[in-house]
């Protein structure tokens, strides 16, 4: 396999890729075709074998998710979350867009694995030219009698239903997805129950993101080994990287997970106006940053969380954070969305602004999160912009260790593990923004006081 | 009794969608996009709207409520005939979306979330619409007419004046969409 090999992103720009017809004579169908007529279990050995990891953000073993189904189970739901949200990621959106029949392929292949007859793509509601695409796409596969009932001539029967959000990044959170899509707010559930056991209207639902599901047609017709021949280690297969921020060509990249945050940046033409980079988000806001001496390490899931070129990321100088059972944080590979901030940045503002979506954004469940969220907003925002008092840096960090662990769904981590990832490897501009502020106080004086 | 109905559009998408979902189900599964369109229909979503969504799909008020209340897409009240969002979010920020929203602002002369007098424009900063690279960003919706909204990439103030030219003389500027 060449080292330029695309496994979903070969149709990108080609505007007739959407059409049913022109996928399939470029070979699409064909494993959806074959798996209909396969044994569920032999699919299913096949993306164990693969080491696919969920693209959302989580990076679990898909085939280990998948055999949490109970084997008894007599209903059991595929849900595709399309509800891509998490700043800095657009890589969902492109598959979406570009290539929708091989999403539709991909359910085919895991809805026959998974002993599906209901399934359901979850897309975000701002997603107005997507969700278009998308239904087209469905409705042509219909036509062809690709869905619906004896598909493929078989005796196996599956129905594709979009539903659409209506403005919510915690829907992007599975259980939070599973709420909405029963018609209700978008409110995550304690887990256990998993939802490979007990999901939508109490079924086992597998829940799976829109690049992890579309890989599926690949991994089927080259086979799950082939695929983890791809990878390193526990992670098989290649990966869309969607870059912003200040380089030359940002956009979305289909790469292998050898590659590192510094060969990332020279595949997008390195840094805009020559300058040096400051800080690099190698998985959407919720992960923690990396310093521009720390990107020598692969963007992948293990890399990212252990290799030791990566700073432990503190609560407080010299305290490691615990993420439970004694384990640090480095960072995550997350959802693949790449955020280069060059020397020019001001490190608080970004911080500020990705606060200032958690407290938007939180669902209000959980009060570590509801007001923890709000008050990392609001005292990173007084510091960011000239306004901090003497222990704000200590604050943030506090609130943020507070959050951490305490709540039912991943969006208070999600908005901790930054917060307090910027304070350790930025700490010093934090400290000079409050030592600068407006309303510096006599020293001594305010310190914790909100 | 209630003046509004859902309009034949609605009813045949409920018809439709109904099996899809498990006995019982339907009716609640279905408020999300039932709610939607009814938007669409009568422009904002207030308590007569929540009242006849509730009655039609079986589930209670107070239900319906929850869900136009948690979701940013539904709006209490009339926005504007065009409703221009901006991303100010962190890859947009980086490529300069706050000085891009303060043109906006200071052009159309409304805040955040404010609709012009002539109730032509609503302007609201948005979050991430997972267009990061190609900032920044802006979403322009227009009432009544779901085939828009477009993605407008790469904002710069002539862009910007462009769209807003457009705007003010009736029209969505498509051909700088995508």
């Amino acid at each position: 396999m060449g080292e330029n090999l695309k496994i979903i992103s070969q149709h990108f720009d080609d505007p007739q890729a959407r059409h049913l017809d022109h996928y399939e004579t470029h070979g699409g169908y064909r494993m959806a075709r074959q798996s209909s007529s396969m044994a569920p279990g032999d699919i299913h050995a096949e993306v164990k074998a693969s080491n696919l990891r969920g693209r959302g953000g989580a990076g679990f073993p898909t085939g280990v998710k998948w055999g949490f189904v109970p084997k008894d189970a007599e209903t059991v739901y595929l849900v595709v979350n399309a509800d891509e949200s998490e700043p800095g990621t657009f890589k969902d959106r492109h598959i979406l867009y570009w290539n929708p029949h091989m999403l539709l392929e991909g359910m085919i292949i895991a809805a026959r694995s998974l002993g599906v007859r209901n399934a359901y793509i979850y897309i975000r509601g701002e997603m107005q030219r997507e969700f278009c695409v998308l239904q087209d796409a469905v409705d042509q596969a219909y036509a062809k009698g690709y869905l619906g009932e004896g598909i493929f001539g078989s005796d196996f029967d599956l129905d594709i239903t979009i539903c659409r959000g209506l403005g919510a990044y915690i829907c992007g959170e599975e259980t939070a997805l599973l709420s909405s899509l029963e018609g209700g707010r978008g409110w995550p559930r304690l887990k256990p129950p998993f939802p490979a056991v007990k999901g939508l209207w109490g079924q086992p639902t597998i829940v799976n993101n829109v690049e992890t599901i579309a890989n599926l047609p690949w991994i089927l017709e080259h086979g799950g080994q082939a695929f983890a021949d791809l990878g390193v280690g526990r992670s098989g297969g290649l990966r869309l990287v969607s870059v912003c921020g200040h380089v030359n060509k940002p956009g979305v990249y289909e790469l292998p997970l050898t590659v590192t945050g510094n060969d990332l940046i020279e595949m997008c033409g390195g840094m805009r106006d020559g300058k040096a980079v400051k800080g690099v988000i190698p998985g959407g806001v919720s992960m923690p940053v990396l310093t521009a001496d720390e990107l020598d390490v692969p963007f992948e899931f293990d890399a990212l969380q252990n290799d030791e070129r990566i700073r432990e990321v503190e609560t407080s100088p010299g305290v490691k954070f615990d993420l439970g059972g004694g384990r640090t944080l480095r960072t995550m590979a997350g959802s693949g969305g790449v955020v280069v901030m060059d020397e020019t940045t001001d490190i608080t503002k970004a911080a500020w602004r990705i606060l200032h979506f958690f407290a938007d954004e939180s669902c209000g469940q959980c009060t570590p999160c509801r007001e923890g969220t709000g008050w990392l907003a609001s005292v990173a925002h007084r510091v960011a912009f000239g306004h901090g008092r003497a222990g704000d840096v200590e604050l943030m960090a506090s609130i943020a260790d507070g959050i951490a662990g305490n709540t039912i769904c991943a969006l208070g981590d999600a908005a901790a593990w930054p917060t307090l990832a910027f304070l350790t490897k930025f700490r010093g501009e934090f400290e000079d923004k409050v030592k600068n502020s407006h309303d510096a106080a006599p020293a001594g004086a305010a310190a914790g006081v909100l | 009794m209630t003046a509004k109905q859902l309009t034949p559009e609605i009813e045949a998408w409920i018809e439709q969608r109904w099996s899809r979902f498990p006995e019982g189900a339907a009716g609640k599964a279905l408020t999300l996009g039932v709610l939607y369109q009814a938007q669409e229909t009568f422009g904002h979503v207030d308590t007569e709207v929540i009242d006849v969504v509730a009655e039609r799909l079986g589930v209670t008020p107070a239900h319906v409520r929850g869900v136009a209340t948690f979701y940013t897409m539904i709006n209490a009240r009339d926005v504007g005939r065009y409703h221009l969002q901006v991303c100010t979010n962190i890859g947009c920020m980086l490529d300069g979306a706050y000085e891009m929203f303060d043109r906006c602002k200071a052009r159309l002369g409304v805040q955040n979330k404010g609709t012009t007098p002539d109730g032509n424009v609503t302007l609201s900063e948005v979050e991430c619409l997972a267009a990061c690279g190609y900032g920044p960003v802006a979403q322009i919706a227009e009432r009544g007419k779901p085939e828009i909204p477009l993605y407008f990439e790469h904002l710069d103030e002539k862009k910007i004046d462009a769209i807003l030219d457009a705007l003010e003389a009736g029209n969505v500027p498509t051909e700088l969409g995508r």
